[in-house]
């Protein structure tokens, strides 16, 4: 009998076909397998039985970085096959694959590297079917040599042996090269000057530089990032003057584990995550006594925590290893625009950032940050803060569980797009702040990749009920440009709705609790939303309280001066002139008073309450990067359970509190007494933590809710969610995201899913 | 001021009646006096022949008395402004009033005074006029609405479709500074400055550069209400259409702001490039005359702080885009509604 195996799911480019083909080999079978468009198709010789224990042992042994979303078997014209053989991919028909994310060096890669006798010692652009880059390097699908930017090289002898060959690890690698056929460097100066291309001394060159205090910029997978000596103050000041980023957090690149563990706490499920095919950034505790004598203050200014990676692309690998020491790794850009990702872009924009160049010739397609990823202590709950490199754009979800084409075109500080498409669902990488032309470029740009890529159009477009973003401005100019519907979802409803169907529960008969919580949200009643709570039953969503609202001043001043929030939410209560008048000028104090009076635009953001505490504490007035306010405030409160527990910290609202909103202003005073009364900075950040814990506890008990779920910004706050698991886990089915960020990386995915859900009754 | 026997305004003043006469007898007729208004006809009988420009604009402003001016200067250089970037000539002027029941006559009187001497600093007759006096409540003290009538520079040929990518684009003077005094002026928002509006008739210094420049002079607009920014998008989007379709980019750098502007703005967290400008004008030019015009500029009146602000581009069609000094590019786009917070 002959059967037919239709696999689809994250099946190409993973090692996918050599396994069937081993497979089958071992099961001593004939037949063929094959790349389509719509997934891998295997016909084989077999009786039914034995087809059957063949799909089994595929799910069961299939590589480790696949992902299959179904298997269908089926009987097919008989046809007899004298052997097993891999197909190579036809191109046509219509794409419906997922696409791969880029993949972090393998570990046989890593160790081949260093191995003198091997003919990939020291080879900066090795890769296998098991790693390499995936997405960034993809113009067309299905994923295959020649719709990638490796079209350009041509496989030396052995490499095409190893290309043809099922049972070699590069078997059908589309990215396999080797330094006979070899993706090349070039080292560039500021003048845009070639100061070496000797592809055996060049590494060296470029680490002798960044020895010397230098920063140069390199090119990996999703675009240039900048690498200087970690342990060189001067030249972080540098980088930091350079970049105009005066004390957002800068990530570490470690050579290794080992050196990781010398100066931060790291955990295994923490090294997991640094060492898998995704390879992110992880925020790491600092260790009391690191032993390297890193610039700490300069890397991380206040806080405990780092953002460390290793290194997930073989050319960073011998950097790293060539360097030996930790090195500042940060994304190629100048102030305010995407990533640098072509050459031209690299030698017009980074000699302002950047003292040397080293680039190569195999190009990128798509730019994509390193995501970021960090566990929160207690309950290693990961939460995402970015999701990029090594994520995007696949997006698992049940099959079948959406049929329409819709596109949705998200937020605008953390912008991203979804799609979802014959059944499949992408999430775009994180693609910035929408401000920035630059960055609107871009967004554009890997928009029309997708559209290119899939042949496609959707039936209808979703945006942000905000008239101001510019991807609600580009929803209607591509609405009318294609004749297409254009639906608009409310801020919230789109954060809960994301939360909702990463977790499966849309359907739940039960009712949801949503918590969402950020900074700004265009809200239904034309204020700014950013502290709901908001019930969910059978697609139907309430808003059910929210924090009382607070005059929001000064447009997009507010939220860079945390000052502002603190005045704005204390102004009329004793004590406000003691604690706030020498955070202003004369000029200041009596005008935004007469605003305070005759504002017109209230707010309920959680994350102005917490710019709001954050400066009344004393942490700070003016922030330099978003979320500044809220991190310093979460590391004095963690500081404060790590020796004294959760329980320690009272609410600041009474424990009896029920009211029909929260009292905002309530608990700004409790933090004003307590300011008033000298106590310690880390004892009111934790009160104040307990607070907002006790108001998600009383608003569950009063709605008589089981399932609570948890979505915005405020949410990348690790304590914050341990505190929640902690005091509400033994009542409550808590629902967080899981794949993608709380912040606003998340909208495009529940503005899709919102507009589905609303279209389906 | 003339000697009445009245000192506020009442209904009856705009009756049409004896009170309307004594009103307009003592004081705005023997004030703007000149040949035209003399014949107290119904309508101003003007010999005109040649291309002529025509224009209206009605003026409110809270408040109406303000450093630097009076809602009477602004609604003759405002007039004469708008005939000024047709690449007109302005001649005459049409004056009317709505008052409110209550105004005293001392401030009716030195809004005509600061009109008197607007007009004749721009060199334009006031030829026709009307009053109405509304009811307490029903009105902000005064409104002023002018039309004017201008003949157009021989060598004037200003159009958004002459606007060619290459162009430069520049401003007259510093900018937002009227936006700014009267802003620290506003009722319950008050604060401390000595800025200045800078309304100011810009009609010679154009009617120099015409004759200097000529049809080099592609597009001449001034930054009122909404400021540069959205002039900028205004020609952008009306030149998002047809075979050549522009943007403009400008040079944060570049924009002359004064410093104590830029400190107001800063303190109310608002954007120059939004607010709104009474005695500057944007020039798109030809760029090969573009540095020439910029000196001649600076050598007349209100133009000793003119600059090259940017270029017009075809990277980006319909978009204002500002490079800022650190090198991040930004769009400026049009205002929607209220300015809401964006940042999450
Ligand atoms: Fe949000
Ligand atoms: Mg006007
Ligand atoms: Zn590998
Ligand atoms: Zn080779």
């Amino acid at each position: 009998m002959t059967f037919h195996l239709h696999i689809t799911g994250l099946v190409q480019g993973v090692g996918f076909r050599p396994f069937v083909w081993q497979l089958a080999r071992v099961m001593e079978l004939t037949g063929t397998v094959s790349n389509g468009p719509d997934g891998v198709h295997v016909y084989l010789n077999a009786d039914a039985d034995t087809a059957r224990q063949f799909k089994l042992r595929i799910l069961a042994e299939a590589p480790e970085l696949a992902r299959i979303q179904s298997i269908k078997i089926n009987p097919t014209t008989p046809r007899l096959y004298p052997d097993f053989s891999i197909i190579h991919s036809q191109s046509g028909g219509q794409a419906s694959l997922l696409l791969t994310p880029d993949l972090a060096l393998c570990d046989t890669c890593r160790t081949e590297l260093t191995e003198s006798v091997n003919r990939r010692f020291n080879y900066a652009f090795t890769t296998c079917t098991h790693c390499g880059p995936r997405y960034s390097i993809s113009h067309a699908l299905p994923y295959d040599r020649p719709a990638t930017t490796m079209a350009d090289f041509a496989l030396c002898a052995t490499c095409k042996a190893e290309y043809q060959d099922p049972a070699n690890r590069r078997y059908y690698a589309q990215t396999n090269s080797c330094p006979d056929c070899a993706v090349t460097m070039s080292l560039y100066d500021q003048a845009g000057q070639c100061v070496s291309a000797d592809q055996t001394t060049i590494i060296e060159q470029a680490v002798a530089q960044i020895k010397t205090g230098h920063t140069v910029a390199v090119k990996g997978i999703g675009g240039y990032l900048l690498l200087c000596d970690a342990a060189n103050p001067d030249a972080i000041a540098q980088l930091r003057r350079r970049k105009h980023r005066p004390t957002k957090p800068l990530a570490v690149m470690y050579p290794s584990a080992e050196a990781i563990r010398q100066d931060c706490s790291c955990q295994n499920d923490e090294l997991n995550w640094l060492r898998g095919q995704a390879s992110p950034i992880v925020l790491l505790d600092k260790l009391a006594k690191p032993a390297s004598e890193l610039a700490w203050e300069a890397l991380a200014p206040a806080l405990g925590q780092l953002g460390v990676l290793l290194p997930y692309a073989p050319l960073l690998a011998l950097l790293a290893r060539q360097f030996g020491r930790p090195l500042v790794a940060t994304s190629g850009n100048i102030s305010g625009s995407p990533i640098a990702y072509t050459d031209e872009q690299a030698i017009g924009q980074l000699p302002a950032v950047a003292d040397y160049i080293l680039t190569h010739n195999r190009a990128i397609m798509v730019p994509q940050d390193d995501s970021v990823v960090r566990l929160s202590r207690v309950y290693r709950q990961p939460i995402m803060i970015r999701r990029s490199r090594g994520f995007a754009p696949t997006f698992l979800r049940e099959p079948g569980s959406g049929t329409a084409n819709v596109l949705a075109l998200g937020a605008s500080l953390k912008s991203t797009f979804a799609w979802q498409l014959r059944g499949n669902t992408y999430v775009s990488q994180y693609l910035g702040d929408l401000e920035s032309y630059d960055t609107q470029t871009n967004f554009r740009a890997t928009l029309h990749h997708f559209l290119r890529l899939f042949d496609a159009r959707p039936d209808w477009l979703v945006a942000d009920q905000h008239d101001g973003y510019f991807s609600t401005q580009l929803a209607r100019e591509l609405a009318t440009g294609w004749g297409i519907p254009l639906t608009r979802v409310q801020h919230h409803e789109a954060h809960l709705a994301a939360v909702l169907a990463e977790n499966d529960v849309l359907t739940s008969p039960d009712p949801v609790l949503g918590i969402i919580w950020d900074g700004t949200g265009y809200g239904t009643d034309g204020q700014i939303w950013g502290g709901e709570f908001m019930s969910y039953q059978d697609g139907v969503v309430d808003r059910v309280t929210h924090f009382d609202y607070f005059p929001a001043l000064l447009g997009d001043k507010m939220p860079r001066e945390p000052r502002l929030s603190a005045l704005s939410l204390a102004y009329e209560m004793p004590g406000a002139d003691t604690l706030l008048r020498q955070k202003f000028t004369h000029a200041e104090w009596t005008l935004y008073h007469k605003l305070l009076t005759a504002h017109r635009l209230s707010t309920s953001s959680v994350g102005r309450l917490f710019d709001a505490v954050a400066a009344l504490v004393g942490l700070v007035d003016r922030v330099s990067y978003e979320g500044e306010a809220a991190l310093l405030l979460e590391e004095q409160a963690g500081r404060y359970v790590r020796q004294y527990g959760f329980q320690a910290a009272r609410s600041y609202l009474p424990v009896s509190w029920t009211g029909p909103t929260i009292p905002t202003r309530a608990i700004i005073g409790g933090v004003m007494t307590d300011v008033l009364a000298g106590k310690p900075t880390a004892a009111i950040a934790a009160r104040f933590h307990a607070t907002l814990v006790a108001t998600v506890s009383a608003v569950a008990r009063r709605e008589g809710v089981h399932q609570l779920a948890f979505s915005g910004g405020v949410f990348q706050n690790a304590l914050l969610v341990d505190w929640i698991r902690h005091d509400l886990d033994a009542a409550y089915q808590l629902y967080f995201h899981r794949q993608l960020s709380p912040n606003d990386e998340c909208i495009s995915f529940g503005q899709l899913i919102r507009s589905t859900r609303q279209s389906d009754q | 001021m003339p000697k009445l026997d009245f000192d506020v305004i009442t209904l009856g003043h705009g009756s049409g009646g004896t009170l309307t006469h004594k009103l307009l007898e003592a004081g705005v007729f023997d004030l703007l006096k000149n040949p035209l208004l003399d014949t107290h006809h119904d309508g101003a009988i003007l010999d005109l022949t040649g291309k002529t420009a025509f224009t209206t604009d009605s003026y409110v402003i809270s408040p109406p008395f303000f450093p630097g001016g009076t809602i009477g200067e602004l609604a003759v250089n405002g007039t004469v402004n708008d005939l000024a970037m047709c690449g007109a000539i302005p001649r005459y002027l049409s004056l009317s009033f709505i008052l409110e029941e209550g105004l005293t006559m001392s401030e009716f009187w030195a809004v005509l005074v600061s009109i008197k001497t607007a007009a004749d600093q721009a060199g334009v007759q006031i030829v026709t006029g009307d009053t109405k006096v509304v009811e307490r409540g029903k009105g902000d003290r005064i409104f002023i609405n002018t039309a004017g009538i201008g003949m157009l520079h021989p060598k004037a040929d200003i159009s958004v479709g002459r606007v060619q990518p290459g162009d430069k684009l520049i401003v007259s003077g510093n900018i937002a500074t009227h936006g700014m005094a009267i802003m620290s002026v506003r009722e319950g928002l008050e604060f401390e400055t000595s800025l200045q509006s800078d309304t100011a008739p810009l009609n010679h210094t154009v009617r120099t550069l015409l004759d200097e420049f000529g049809p080099a002079i592609h597009l001449l607009r001034d930054p009122t209400r909404g400021g540069v920014a959205t002039v900028l998008n205004e020609i952008a989007r009306d030149r998002n259409v047809g075979p050549t379709r522009i943007g403009i980019d400008i040079q944060q750098a570049s924009l002359p702001v004064l410093e104590e502007v830029a400190g107001a703005c800063e303190l109310l967290g608002l954007d120059p490039l939004y607010v709104a400008n009474e005695g500057v004008f944007l020039a798109i030019v030809a760029a090969d005359v573009a540095e020439r015009f910029v000196g001649r500029l600076q050598t007349l009146p209100y133009g000793e702080s003119a600059a090259v602000i940017g270029r017009v581009t075809t990277e980006h069609p319909g978009q204002v885009v500002l490079t800022s000094r650190i090198g991040g590019r930004r769009v400026v786009s049009m205002l929607v509604g209220e300015q809401l917070p964006r940042i999450c």
